[in-house]
């Protein structure tokens, strides 16, 4: 029993990270209407710039600079290709995008190499805080203590700043907030970046915990994206509940059968396309 | 058709004639190394293993240690005199992929000879790929038992050792050592099962119980459900049989949860690649080598290494490279025996070949066993040198002969049967 509720705990935690992933996918799903599939490459590709800035800067240093960095590549993207997509069916910027995530890969693996590098973390973050609770590390604590951070930050941006107003406006009705006069196209190209940058932020924690390797984000991807299903497409609640949710699932399911940790994520997905196919807290309408 | 027409148009003649001159140019300025008759077509192995995907880090240096091997023979004049040619394909790690690319290498290119893979699953495939199509397929890199167990066949030989090999190289020290209670993480596929049989028949011979285990998907990111299970088993072994990226991550956190101080972590398989992609404070733990560049008292080895890293900008040979190695020079071994390049004769005059000194590169000289097609090569327990610089990432601690080890080919279950 214990080590079900340890395992529901440990849960909630992966649950943020995977939330932290989700938000930055929903937000370009949402204003961008764009399924961006190079998700995954922008957070290895800002790992790996965090990387090679740890030398001069610092983890610290790195953390803030690598996802502004991986934030520019994103807006020359969306500039030369996700731009052009807007209009059109969704199917393109899925092909778009995928085919995106492998060119990201494989430069990634001709500038770094295809064998993983480490990323160290600061010593201090790197040890259990508890004998007890030897899953709570330092680094994991202030993993879920960033995440919050900046999705309440997010939310706060899109409730209370012009900007914010502008990108939720648009979500419901972009021709509309077009005709009143606000410029949709930069509107678009900032979200997009901001999307990019919760990725790169995703990334670079991500690679302090696990191996950074250039095929990372796949393994990571995946959830994020039934989170966005499950949650509801287009609601950043949504997206939130939905990373917590499939975290404790898979974890809990891990005590009981760990062979199925991966795929209980898919069957709580498909559930909730069945049952409610908008997901949690999603759009009527909306991808449905 | 009109716009073909209009693009071979921007061609004229003078553009053909001047690049003509530049390749004729090109040509003098780079003469080919050794100038092979006209009549020479080269010998061509198809090489399929992992240039991208979970295996490929591993998959390369293989590729590194099969290329490098190809360009020693064409210095010494090839083999039957004919020039070597590898022609490396990639499985992305999938046996799809990989028996796709194997059929192209025999359509298109119609090569002599396959050898590669490195995931177990590949490897399987393409044996029986090969076997279907009557080539001889040197596994550099596959572990499964059961690829010279109950699946071998007359076509498929191997040079990396089997799992029963690789966990029985150390099984009896970590019992001795560390303790009777294990506790597995094993990657779910074939050669994490296998593996994990093998652990579980020796350690309980030993006086040993399994106090629990979990089978691990390909591509886990995160281990830390895993590891909270592990720990409330309280076991003296966490035995750690997961593959490529997998093993990083796992052995990541492992130390970030301080689990590497209640138990002893050990494993069978452990490479070069993966130490050297590890922060310092993750390097650790009990392996079973299968090879190791630094043996100063075996002849070759170390001028083999040198060779090895001036030719490759520095990266030091691991055993991923000597199996690329040492299967190419086995191929040539017994094609030369056999004067040809016949499939069935060559692999005749594989069983039973012994790798000579220079190729072997080991205390003993390993032999490919007839009666399955194992290399009978050794296994070097040891442990990782945690504050090493690289290449120095390895403490050997032993040098195990595989003959001494292995399952005989009754208990391997191979019974080997020949084409009429």
């Amino acid at each position: 029993m214990l080590v079900i509720l340890f395992n529901a705990f440990n849960g909630l935690i992966q649950g943020a990270f995977y939330a932290l992933m989700a938000v930055g996918l929903s937000l370009i799903l949402g204003l961008n209407g764009v399924i961006n599939f190079a998700h995954g490459g922008f957070m290895a590709m800002a790992a790996y710039f965090a990387y090679t800035l740890v030398p001069y800067v610092g983890f610290w240093g790195a953390l803030i600079i690598a996802p502004i960095l991986a934030g520019g590549v994103g807006y020359v993207v969306e500039q030369l290709i996700v731009r052009r997509l807007y209009l059109r069916d969704p199917l393109y910027s899925l092909l778009a995008t995928f085919g995106l995530a492998l060119i990201i890969q494989d430069l990634l693996r001709t500038i770094w190499g295809a064998q993983g590098v480490p990323l160290a973390i600061p010593d201090f973050l790197n040890q259990p805080l508890s004998q007890v609770y030897f899953f709570l590390t330092g680094y994991r604590l202030f993993v879920v203590a960033l995440a919050i951070i900046s999705t309440t930050g997010l939310f706060a941006i899109l409730r209370f700043t012009r900007l914010g107003i502008r990108i939720r406006a648009g979500n419901s009705d972009l021709e509309t907030i077009a005709a009143v006069g606000v410029n949709i196209y930069l509107l678009r190209s900032a979200n997009f970046v901001l999307g990019i940058m919760f990725a790169g932020l995703a990334g670079i924690l991500a690679a302090g915990q696990i191996g950074l390797t250039p095929t990372m984000g796949d393994e990571l991807i995946m959830p994020s994206f039934v989170a966005i299903v499950v949650g509801g497409v287009g609601s950043l609640l949504g997206s939130l509940v939905g990373g917590l949710i499939i975290g404790v699932a898979s974890g809990v399911t891990a005590a009981v059968y760990p062979a199925a940790t991966e795929v209980i994520i898919y069957v709580i997905m498909g559930i909730m396309l069945v049952a409610r196919p908008r997901g949690l807290f999603g759009q009527e309408g909306l991808l449905e | 058709m009109s716009d073909q027409k209009g693009f071979r148009g921007q061609i004229g003649r003078r553009g053909l004639m001047k690049t003509g001159a530049a390749l004729g140019a090109a040509s003098l300025l780079y003469p080919p190394a050794p100038s092979w008759g006209a009549s020479e077509t080269p010998i061509k192995i198809g090489m399929i293993d992992s240039m991208t995907g979970n295996f490929a880090v591993l998959g390369q240096s293989a590729i590194k240690g099969a290329q490098f091997a190809a360009a020693e023979l064409n210095k010494k004049g090839g083999i039957l005199s004919r020039p070597v040619q590898v022609l490396v394909e990639d499985d992305a790690g999938s046996p799809g992929t990989g028996v796709d690319k194997a059929s192209r290498l025999l359509d298109q290119s119609q090569i002599d000879f396959f050898t590669g893979t490195t995931n177990s699953a590949v490897s399987l495939s393409i044996s029986q790929f090969a076997a279907a199509h009557n080539k001889l397929f040197v596994c550099s890199g596959g572990h499964v038992d059961k690829l010279t167990g109950p699946a071998c066949n007359w076509a498929t030989f191997r040079t990396c050792s089997t799992t029963w090999i690789m966990t029985s190289g150390n099984s009896g020290t970590l019992v001795e050592k560390f303790g009777k209670k294990w506790y597995f993480l094993t990657t779910d596929y074939a050669f994490g099962h296998s593996e994990q049989d093998d652990y579980t028949k020796q350690v309980t011979a030993l006086g040993g119980t399994i106090v629990g285990g979990a089978l691990v998907p390909v591509g886990t990111p995160d281990f830390s459900s895993y590891l909270i299970q592990a720990r409330a088993a309280k076991p003296d072994v966490l035995c750690l049989l997961l593959a490529g990226d997998d093993q990083i991550n796992a052995m990541k956190q492992i130390t970030q949860f301080g689990i590497n101080k209640d138990m002893h972590i050990a494993g069978a398989l452990f490479e070069l690649e993966q130490i050297a992609a590890l922060p310092v404070e993750a390097r650790y733990g009990s392996w079973s080598f299968e090879w190791y560049w630094d043996q100063p008292k075996v002849p070759h080895v170390l001028d083999f290494a040198k060779r090895f890293a001036a030719a490759n900008k520095g990266q030091y040979p691991s055993a991923r490279v000597w199996f690329g190695y040492a299967s190419v020079h086995a191929i040539a071994l017994a094609a030369t025996a056999a004067k040809t390049t016949d499939s069935m004769k060559v692999a005749k005059a594989m069983e039973g070949l012994t790798l000579p000194p220079e190729v072997a590169l080991q205390p003993t000289l390993p032999t490919y066993r007839p009666e399955d097609h194992q290399l009978m090569l050794g296994m070097f327990p040891g442990t990782v040198n945690q504050h090493g610089k690289y290449p120095d990432l390895i403490n050997v601690q032993a040098y195990v002969p595989g003959a001494s080890i292995a399952q005989t080919p009754a208990e391997a279950g191979c019974s080997m049967t020949h084409p009429a």
